[in-house]
């Protein structure tokens, strides 16, 4: 310790606690920054929806679960899903569904809504667009 | 007598942490109810996070060498700067990751860039109030008023100090309550964030006025009101804030009387956590 810093009283011990808690936490911030820096693809959006779980049926009204994931890179903005439903080779009734954010890996689930049986004709789930933010 | 002189340094210095984190919720809390900058958030790229990561530094750095949060000050050396802007970014990202947390904006479901880009953006405002926290409420430690306090009655105290958190509450739900965050945060709210909704209002209130050293603790302190003490004061001022964020919803016409109560109650619960910041910086500016 020179001369002039011991006029001054020292940083007691409760400081440097604090202070390494808060490096840690910035460090660990800064980290996972420069971890998701090194892994980002720079890949556009892959978006992809299923029909995981079983359909129910409520006051004559079937409901489709659906889910949307983003495999790809970059987040996708106002992701677009359709679904049709064809019975006898006609479309007989459509639903659509707007995303507003769907980033790297998230997944997003919500339900589509038809008056007629879907296992009666053939269900289509599609993504049909999304924009880049 | 060691004993003792270390109990003050940990004393001390927990009480300069909240004073930096009670700083940070009167300046950052604003942007914490806005939805734009989750959505920044959720897109911004790694490069400027980093970016961002920075620019607070800079600037929370300038910041500190003039003012910052802690009361005692042992030089005016830069590494006590910079350890102090540390510290403050540190209190910053903890206390709005916290916040996010409570009002569902990031789960366990978010993916870990989205949380690190709201967490690091929300965290910019945050840090700067971290900064600023000696100079919010300036220094006025005169006698003096705390001898006018002394010669009113109790009734009047306490009408002046609910008068306060009803100006300082309506001020900040008179901003929140027209916009669209209120809504989207209930849809996403259950029962037991409510709850913890409640605890983290009383407890952020409570710590403002009564904890965190502003120039006029010890006014507080002395002033003699009918809720004179400090937990039922916190609670009665967090049932004003309440009132006004409630108040200020239906004169928005974001409830209406048609509303089922629920709607009302996760409303205005959602609505009560700033405007009860509010309510509390209101007491300590009167």
């Amino acid at each position: 310790m020179t001369k002039t810093e011991s006029e001054k009283p020292k940083r007691s011990f409760a400081e440097w606690v604090t202070f390494s808690i808060a490096l840690l936490i910035l460090a660990v911030i800064m980290s996972l920054v420069g971890y998701i820096w090194l892994n980002d693809k720079n890949q556009p959006p892959i978006v992809s929806v299923t029909n995981k779980q079983t359909i129910r049926e409520i006051n004559g009204q079937f409901y489709v679960p659906f889910e949307v994931v983003n495999t790809g890179g970059d987040t996708a903005e106002s992701v677009q899903i359709i679904a049709e439903l064809q019975i006898n080779g006609k479309v007989v009734e459509t639903g659509e569904q707007q995303i507003d954010f769907l980033s790297r890996d998230e997944r997003e689930e919500g339900a589509f809504i038809f008056s007629q049986n879907p296992r009666q004709g053939k269900l289509t789930l599609r993504v049909s667009s999304y924009k880049l933010p | 007598m060691v004993i003792k002189h270390q109990k003050n340094a940990w004393k001390s210095e927990i009480n300069d942490i909240i004073r930096g984190a009670c700083g940070g919720f009167l300046f950052g809390i604003p942007l914490l109810y806005t939805m734009e900058v989750w959505w920044i958030g959720s897109l911004v790229k790694p490069r400027l996070m980093m970016m961002a990561i920075a620019l607070m530094f800079s600037v929370v750095f300038l910041l500190n060498q003039t003012e910052g949060f802690r009361k005692r000050r042992y030089s005016w050396r830069t590494y006590e700067a910079l350890i102090d802007t540390v510290e403050a970014m540190a209190i910053g990202l903890a206390c709005s990751a916290f916040i996010l947390l409570l009002l569902r904006e990031l789960t366990l479901e978010t993916s870990l860039k989205e949380a690190l880009g709201k967490i690091i953006f929300e965290s910019v405002p945050f840090a700067l109030g971290v900064a600023l926290a000696n100079q919010f409420l300036g220094e006025s430690n005169n006698n003096s008023s705390a001898e006018i306090y002394d010669e009113q009655n109790g009734l009047d105290a306490t009408l002046a100090d609910l008068g306060a958190t009803l100006i300082g509450a309506t001020v900040i739900a008179f901003n929140i309550a027209p916009t669209d965050e209120v809504p989207m945060l209930a849809a996403a709210v259950s029962a037991p964030w409510l709850l913890a909704m409640i605890a983290a209002s009383l407890v952020i209130s409570y710590c403002i006025v009564f904890q965190a050293g502003f120039s006029d603790q010890k006014k507080r302190r002395q002033q003699k009101g009918i809720f004179q003490r400090p937990s039922s004061e916190t609670i009665i001022s967090y049932l004003v804030s309440l009132l006004a964020g409630a108040l200020m919803l239906w004169f928005f016409q974001k409830i209406t009387f048609s509303d089922p109560w629920t709607m009302w109650l996760e409303h205005t619960l959602i609505l009560g956590l700033p405007a009860t910041i509010g309510g509390a910086a209101g007491r300590l500016a009167l």
